[in-house]
C-alpha cells in the first residue's frame, strides 16, 4: 500500500496550520480522541493517506508512533496536551490558543475548526519508497484494528444512528466553543489594539487640556473644523496625492485630528452637526499608504499594482472634497434642536 | 519651593486629566464594543468565509455589486484587512477600484459596527466621543456616516475605474477586464 501526504488547513473561524502530514514507516497511525462520536474527517484522512485510525478512548498507541491526533476540545486540556507531546493536532472545533497548556499551541503543530473540506492531498508521493519494508507491521496493526474500525460507511452510519445523543452533545459543544473562541479573540483585540490606542489618546488629551495647548489649538481648529469651507480645506490637504500616503499609516494622524475635533465638539466650540463632514474630512487619505499591500491581498499582478497605486491616489484626490460636501449636505437636521 | 510644587502638581494634572478620560472610555465604550465584537465574531465564524467567496465571484460583473454591495458585506464579514482578499475574484482592471471602495467601507461602517476595524476605531470614536459628551445619541451620527459612505464609497470605486483607465493610457499598460481562467477561477465558470 502507498501512503500519501495530506495538507490540513484551518476552517472557518479556526486557528493555526496549515499542517502537512506525511505518514512514515514509524508514524502510520493516527488517533482520534473525541467524545463518543467518530468525526467524518477521520474517515477522510484514512481514505486519503492510507493511515490507520485508532480510537484513543479504547486503544492506545505509543506517542512516537502517532502521526496525528484528532480532537474535539473546546479549549481546556486536550487541545494543549498533544501539542505538548509534539504530536500534530487537529481540532474539529474552532478553538485557538487556550487552556492551561496554551503555550504549546502554535500554528506549526496545531490547526482547528477542521472539516472534511480542509483536508486535501499533497501531490508528492516520495513516501512510497519505504512501503515494502514495513508491510509486516502494517498487517499486524490491520489485524488488531481492522475489525473494530472498518472505514466502510455502513459502520460509521450505524455509529451515527446509535449515538444521536452524542451528536446533540457535540452540536451544543460546537456552539459554545465557537462563542467562547469568539470571546477570546475579541478580548485579545480589545487588549492588543483598542486599549493601547485609548491610553495614547487619553494621554494626549490630558496633555492638551491640562497644559493650555488646548486653548491655542481651539483657536486654530474651530475656524477650520467649525465650517464647511475649513473642512473642505482639511479634506483637500489630506487627499493631495503626494501627501496622502504619508498621512495614512495606521490612520494615526486621522485618529488624533479626529480626537482633537471631538474635544472641541464636546466643549461646544464646534457645533455637533459638523461631526459628520468632519468624519469624512479627516479621512480623505483613507488607505493611501496601504495600496500595494491591499492589492497584494487581492492577489493583483505587479502591473496592476503599478497602475493601481497612482490610480487610487488620483481617485482619492478627486473624491476627497466632494465627499466632505456631500456629508455636509447630509448633516442638515442632525442634532437640530 | 513654591514653583517646584506648582510645576509638579501641574505636571501630574496632565496625567490625572488623561486618566479620567481613559477610565470614562473604559467603563462606557469598552464593554459595549467588546460584547459586540464577541457576537459578530461568532456570527462570522458560523457563516464562514466560503459563502463570502461565492458572493465575491458573483459580484464582479457590475459596478453596483462590485463597489457597493460586495465591499459593504466584505467589510462587515471579514473586517480590515482580510476583506481585501476577496478582491482576488475581480478582473485585474477592477482591483484598484475595489480597493478604493473597500478601504473606505472599513471606516464608514465602523460607527455602527465597530468590529470591522477596531484598530482604527478612533477615526470614528475621536469625533463621536465629543458628540457623546454633549449627551447626544451617537447612533444618529453613525447611521448617517454609514449611509453617506454607502453612496460616496461606491462613487469612489467607480471613479477609480476612470483614473485606472487614465493611468493605463498614459503608461501604456493594458489590464484585463475579464476574469482570468486560471485553475483557481475554474470553479467560477462551473458555478456560473
Amino acid at each position: 500500500m502507498a501512503w500519501k501526504s495530506i495538507k490540513i488547513t484551518k476552517g472557518s473561524g479556526g486557528y493555526g496550520g496549515p499542517l502537512i502530514i506525511t505518514p512514515t514507516e514509524q508514524k502510520h497511525q493516527f488517533i482520534y480522541v473525541t467524545g463518543g462520536e467518530r468525526p467524518s474527517i477521520v474517515d477522510r484522512i484514512e481514505k486519503l493517506t492510507g493511515m490507520k485510525a485508532v480510537d484513543a478512548f479504547k486503544t492506545s498507541i505509543p506517542d512516537e508512533e502517532t502521526a496525528l491526533a484528532i480532537i474535539d476540545c473546546g479549549g481546556t486540556l486536550r487541545c494543549g496536551i498533544y501539542p505538548k507531546k509534539g504530536i500534530l493536532t487537529v481540532n474539529v472545533l474552532p478553538t485557538g490558543k487556550s487552556g492551561p497548556l496554551q503555550k504549546f499551541i502554535h500554528p506549526e503543530i496545531y490547526v482547528s475548526a477542521v472539516t472534511d473540506k480542509q483536508v486535501a492531498l499533497v501531490d508528492d508521493s516520495t513516501e512510497t519508497i519505504a512501503t515494502t519494508a514495513v508491510t509486516a507491521p502494517i498487517s499486524e496493526t490491520e489485524e488488531t484494528t481492522a475489525p473494530k474500525y472498518d472505514s466502510s460507511k455502513k459502520l460509521t452510519e450505524q455509529l451515527h444512528h446509535t449515538s444521536f445523543i452524542a451528536k446533540i452533545g457535540t452540536g451544543a459543544g460546537k456552539v459554545v466553543a465557537t462563542f467562547n473562541q469568539a470571546a477570546k479573540e475579541s478580548v485579545q483585540t480589545v487588549i492588543n489594539t483598542i486599549i493601547p490606542f485609548m491610553a495614547f489618546v487619553a494621554l494626549l488629551i490630558g496633555i492638551i487640556q491640562g497644559s493650555g495647548i488646548g486653548k491655542i489649538f481651539a483657536k486654530l481648529m474651530s475656524p477650520l473644523a467649525g465650517n464647511v469651507v475649513g473642512l473642505c480645506v482639511i479634506g483637500f490637504v489630506c487627499s493631495l496625492p503626494f501627501l496622502s500616503p504619508l498621512l495614512g499609516p495606521g490612520a494615526v494622524i486621522g485618529q488624533v485630528i479626529g480626537t482633537l475635533i471631538g474635544l472641541e465638539i464636546g466643549k461646544g466650540t464646534i457645533p455637533p452637526q459638523y461631526a459628520l463632514p468632519a468624519l469624512f474630512a479627516i479621512n480623505t487619505q483613507n488607505g493611501c499608504d496601504f495600496i500595494p499591500v491591499g492589492l497584494g491581498l487581492e492577489e493583483a499582478d505587479s502591473k496592476t499594482v503599478e497602475v493601481g497605486v497612482p490610480s487610487v491616489l488620483y481617485s482619492r484626490f478627486i473624491n476627497g472634497v466632494p465627499r466632505v460636501l456631500v456629508a455636509w449636505v447630509a448633516s442638515f437636521g442632525l442634532y437640530a434642536k | 519651593m513654591k514653583y517646584i510644587t506648582g510645576f509638579a502638581s501641574g505636571f501630574m494634572n496632565l496625567f490625572q486629566t488623561g486618566g479620567k478620560t481613559f477610565i470614562t472610555w473604559m467603563s462606557t465604550i469598552i464593554p459595549v464594543v467588546l460584547l459586540l465584537l464577541v457576537l459578530m465574531n461568532t456570527i462570522i465564524s458560523f457563516l464562514g468565509e466560503e459563502r463570502m467567496e461565492k458572493l465575491a465571484k458573483a459580484s464582479s460583473r457590475n459596478p453596483i455589486t462590485r463597489y457597493m454591495i460586495l465591499p459593504f458585506l466584505a467589510a462587515f464579514m471579514l473586517g480590515n484587512p482580510m476583506s481585501f482578499s476577496l478582491g482576488r475574484f475581480m478582473p485585474e482592471f477592477y482591483k484598484p477600484s475595489y480597493y478604493a471602495a473597500l478601504a473606505q467601507f472599513n471606516h464608514t461602517s465602523n460607527g455602527v459596527f465597530p468590529h470591522i476595524n477596531p484598530g482604527e476605531l478612533f477615526i470614528w470614536l475621536g469625533i463621536a466621543q465629543g458628540v457623546q459628551k454633549l449627551g447626544l445619541n451617537t447612533m444618529d451620527l453613525a447611521v448617517r456616516y454609514l449611509l453617506v459612505g454607502l453612496v460616496m464609497n461606491f462613487i469612489g470605486g467607480w471613479v477609480t475605474d476612470f483614473t485606472t483607465a487614465y493611468v493605463c493610457k498614459t503608461s501604456g499598460v493594458i489590464l484585463s477586464k475579464e476574469v482570468k481562467l486560471s485553475v483557481k477561477e475554474q470553479g467560477e465558470t462551473d458555478a456560473a
